[in-house]
């Protein structure tokens, strides 16, 4: 199989070696890049707003200090799902993906739908470089799609603003969305309790971690476990996933 | 209020408005733009086959595409024309962004819908955007960099293995714990058994097409069956961001 270096190591399943590539490093910081200089544009023409509406110095450092500060524990929440998912993406595929743009429950799913088009599965057989470049590829073109769609809505709806607050419009758009959310999630869980006894229990287990940690947040008022809970469940599941071999389930 | 300062006020607004219209989609396109562009370099180097992205694609909009439109749509009227180009860009809105700006308005003491709640809300999300980075460099991108290579192979094969249905089963009771929608649960939870444990195995062509045919099922009986003029008006978004 050594014919050319290049096509060698695109059969490859070492898709961890491709995964932290200096281009996905120069993209990821790329977008650090844009998102920095964006938060700098608009609090310099927020400050410079802000007299005009009653908002005094002292008043834009603390709004500023309070989105800094709210967004501590979900930040350092949304790390630790990154964190897991690094073996999957890599890190700078977890920072772009996971951290900003997307988000655990699109991108995992949809590196799973991308990967069933090429006859496999993350990791599976034939999970090859090629197919993984390809995953981050069609994840981020997919990803961009709320852009796009945010890019050409919003000043359409600038000018109309109003008609979708009222109440038939913005009832169904919550419908919508929340039949088109469930009817996909429902639609994974159940592909994936097909998938054998292995991923029918770390399933299981998930689902029942996550039930416990919601439950404890909401009877003892703990709002951080809310925020916490998808990262700890996510460790409990695989770390329960990494036994199953040794009971002889593969 | 002298009418002179009110036109202080309409013209330091219109600046803002001027300066995020122009800057807001200028950075979203830049961020759009390398975003695909490292993968895509990725991508033709390792040969893959542009028929290959093309399919991949597809199946992820047949799935998601109702969403891309939903979502922007759901949140404008929480967000406002500017933070919509920060809020799409940074993700993790309804966890991180709204509740910030949202204590934010409350530091300040302004309602969110005036123009010093709009206000304060953009420069919150200023302030969770610069922690956000900050975070996610320190603890993700050091710290997980450092991890990841002390992690034996077995565990990296166990996790990718099994993140489907880790992530699946978590996602779900939280997005039903989050916004209890019984009657859309049931339609989806039918309609999903339908297609993969009878659709999918009597013509296996499904497995190709089983979640879109999902989505697509659930929001035509959602929208049709009994019982919908009741859930337009409670109108609470099940969302993914």
């Amino acid at each position: 199989m050594s014919v050319s270096a290049t096509v060698a190591t695109s059969e490859s399943t070492d898709v961890l070696a491709v995964a932290n590539s200096p281009i996905l490093w120069g993209s990821v910081a790329a977008v650090f890049a844009v998102i920095t200089l964006q938060t700098v544009i608009y609090f310099r023409a927020a400050s410079r707003a802000a007299p005009g509406v009653g908002l005094d110095k002292k008043d834009v450092t603390r709004a500023f200090r309070a989105g800094a500060v709210a967004s501590l524990g979900p930040s350092l929440a949304v790390s630790l799902i990154a964190i897991t998912l690094i073996s999957v993406f890599g890190t700078p595929g977890v920072l772009q993906r996971i951290g900003l743009i997307g988000s655990a429950a699109f991108d995992v799913a949809a590196a799973g739908i991308v990967a069933g088009t090429e006859g496999t599965t993350i990791s599976g057989e034939g999970y090859t470089q090629q197919v993984f470049a390809n995953v981050l590829l069609c994840i981020a073109i997919a990803g961009a799609g709320w852009m796009l769609v945010t890019l050409i809505a919003t000043p359409l709806l600038k000018r109309g603003q109003g008609t979708l607050e009222r109440g038939k419009n913005r009832g169904r758009m919550a419908l919508i969305s929340s039949a088109a959310l469930l009817g996909a999630f429902l639609c994974f869980t159940f592909q994936q309790a097909a998938g054998g006894l292995g991923p029918l229990l770390v399933l299981l287990a998930s689902a029942l971690i996550m039930a416990s940690l919601l439950y404890v947040a909401k009877a003892f008022e703990q709002r951080w476990l809310q925020e916490w809970a998808l990262g700890i469940s996510l460790i409990a599941s695989l770390a329960f996933a990494t036994v199953l071999p040794a009971l002889g389930i593969a | 209020m002298t009418s002179l300062e009110q036109d202080t006020t309409t013209g330091s607004w219109a600046a803002f408005d001027k300066t995020t219209s122009r800057w807001g989609p200028i950075t979203m396109i830049a961020g759009m733009t390398v975003m695909i562009l490292g993968p895509g370099l990725l991508a033709i180097r390792l040969g893959v086959q542009p028929g290959a992205v093309i399919a991949g694609v597809l199946a992820i909009a047949a799935t998601f595409g109702v969403v891309w439109f939903v979502e922007p749509l759901s949140y404008f009227p929480l967000l406002g024309p500017a933070s919509m180009y920060q809020a799409f860009m940074i993700g993790n809105i309804s966890n991180k962004l709204l509740p910030a700006a949202i204590v934010a308005q409350s530091a300040v003491d302004a309602k969110p819908e005036t123009k010093r709640g709009q206000l304060a809300s953009v420069l919150a999300i200023c302030g969770a955007a610069t922690t956000h980075l900050t975070v996610l460099a320190l603890a993700v991108g050091i710290f997980g960099t450092l991890l990841i290579d002390v992690i034996p192979p077995e565990l990296v094969t166990s996790v990718q293995t099994y993140v489907l249905p880790a992530v699946m089963g978590s996602v779900v009771v939280q997005m039903v714990w989050a916004n209890p929608q019984p009657r859309i649960f049931l339609i989806a939870a039918v309609g999903g058994a339908i297609v993969v444990f009878v659709l999918t195995p009597l013509f296996p062509i499904v497995s190709y097409f089983a979640v879109a045919l999902g989505v697509i099922a659930t929001i035509a009986l959602s929208l049709t069956l009994p019982g919908r003029e009741k859930a337009l008006e409670e109108g609470l978004a099940t969302t993914l961001e």
